[in-house]
């Protein structure tokens, strides 16, 4: 059963980051803040930790590819910057230790590297035209408070259900 | 501490890049079609994705319909205020209208730029990583909707369709900052004043409209619809509101700042316009340079 929750809660993570830009961007005092939702590299990321990288590298492929297809109509973005992150989150991982706390700033720390590296293909294929400060007050700041509150609320149950499957995998099933 | 990139790794690394180069360069190039591949994965994800976001709609509109309910006592007033006005405008709207019906029988015009036939389909999601204002909405072609028709809610215009497969359309809002997204809209006063939109002030939230003759009287306040003059979109979709005007900057002609009459976020219903009259490319398609491309072939 919970072999096919792994995958199944991806997919159901795809699919909520639409629906929650759909309420972006926010007006506040008449400034419109940028909040973009990661919620599946966050999870990606918990499975690299708990679970298996190699897996988490696949699901980012995977989810990135359909992301190119369906919403930038540019193949290759995604494809290529989901298994990066989950990569060098699963190196980070190995030299610290694996505590709940530690993996929750590591993933808001990748969703960072993760806003710069999409910023920097944006600029170059000129998508756009923002400077950095605009980018980093109306768009980062924003976005790594929301995605930090997404976190705390569902990091913990990331972490039970990935290290459930891994127990149950090394048990043999 | 292990070395950071093993020679294996390292050469996939390499192939990756260069085959993600590769890649961005050809979907780069046409991004305006979707070839069959991409059009069974829009569709097919597109449904999937609609099974979620309907819900979420649902109960996105319950929290809405209590919210509204609180204010019901406020609105109740202000509406009772404006009834009285509107009854009599009723009136002498069905008037004009039953005398334009008239007026067009004895000048035996039968084609009209305003007419559209309405498609009605819901945003099922949005572009996450938010760089442009694309929307997907759950009608394609076999619902009749094809690209460059111009999409609006019901306060006013919203965008206009730049990709669709058979049971998707990606529709990119007017809040771009897309250069190449223009509209055809004129400022009604007295006479009718024609100018293009192009262009979105971010900070400001408002739309620029360019290319007012500057013997046109425009002044703060008034209204502006799309003209229907751009070959694509229907006459008359209200577009906003000019809340400044300033000339260009060769002093040439008039710039108005509008401010739109719809608002971008939290969209669910909207309302695609298939205008009834003949569609020619002009100002308002975005891909005119690809069907000049298509009629030589």
């Amino acid at each position: 059963m919970i072999r096919f929750i792994i995958p199944l809660i991806a997919v159901l993570l795809f699919f909520l980051e639409p629906i929650f830009s759909l309420f972006s961007p926010i007006d506040i005092n008449d400034n419109l803040y940028i909040t973009v939702p990661r919620f599946l590299i966050v999870y990606l990321i918990f499975i690299a930790t708990y679970y298996n990288s190699k897996r988490a590298i696949i699901y980012g492929f995977v989810l990135g590819l359909l992301y190119d297809m369906y919403h930038i109509d540019i193949i290759g973005l995604y494809t290529f910057m989901y298994p990066l992150i989950c990569y060098v989150a699963a190196l980070v991982i190995r030299q610290i230790e694996r505590h709940i706390v530690t993996v929750m700033v590591l993933s808001v720390v990748m969703i960072v590297l993760l806003e710069l590296l999409s910023y920097f293909f944006a600029s170059v294929i000129a998508l756009t035209s923002i400077d950095f400060g605009e980018f980093f007050t109306n768009r980062l700041v924003p976005t790594m408070i929301a995605n930090a509150l997404f976190i705390v609320m569902f990091g913990y149950m990331f972490k039970q259900i990935t290290e459930k499957r891994f127990f149950q995998k090394q048990a043999g099933f | 501490m292990p070395r950071f990139f093993s020679n294996k790794r390292l050469i996939i690394l390499l192939v990756g890049v260069i085959v993600l180069v590769a890649l961005i360069a050809f979907s780069l190039r046409d991004r305006n079609h979707a070839n069959v591949p991409e059009q069974a994965v829009k569709d097919v994800v597109g449904f999937g994705q609609s099974l979620v976001t309907k819900p979420a709609h649902f109960v996105t509109g319950l929290i809405e319909n209590i919210d509204t309910m609180l204010n019901t006592y406020e609105e109740n007033k202000r509406l009772k205020e404006r009834l009285e006005t509107y009854a009599a405008m009723q009136a002498e709207l069905v008037d004009v209208k039953a005398n334009n019906v008239k007026l067009r029988g004895i000048i035996d015009k039968q084609e009209d730029l305003r007419a559209f036939e309405p498609i009605h389909s819901t945003v099922i999601s949005r572009n996450p990583d938010q760089w442009e204002e694309k929307i997907i909405i759950d009608k394609g072609t076999t619902a009749g909707v094809d690209v460059n028709m111009a999409v609006m809610t019901a306060q006013g215009l919203i965008g206009k369709v730049i990709l669709s497969t058979p049971f998707t359309s990606t529709v990119e809002l007017i809040s771009t900052e897309n250069s190449d997204f223009r509209v055809a809209a004129m400022v009604v006063g007295e006479e009718e004043m024609f100018g293009l939109i192009e262009g979105y002030d971010r900070t400001s939230g408002q739309l620029i409209m360019k290319r007012l003759d500057s013997s046109f009287n425009v002044k703060k306040g008034m209204q502006v619809i799309s003209s229907g003059l751009g070959g694509i979109f229907p006459k008359g979709i209200l577009i906003g509101e000019v809340t400044e005007v300033s000339t260009d900057d060769y002093g040439l002609t008039k710039l108005a700042y509008i401010k739109p009459a719809a608002t971008f976020s939290q969209l669910d219903h909207v309302m695609i316009a298939k205008r009834t009259m003949t569609v020619v490319d002009g100002t308002d398609g975005g891909n005119s340079a690809d069907a000049k491309g298509d009629d030589e072939s």
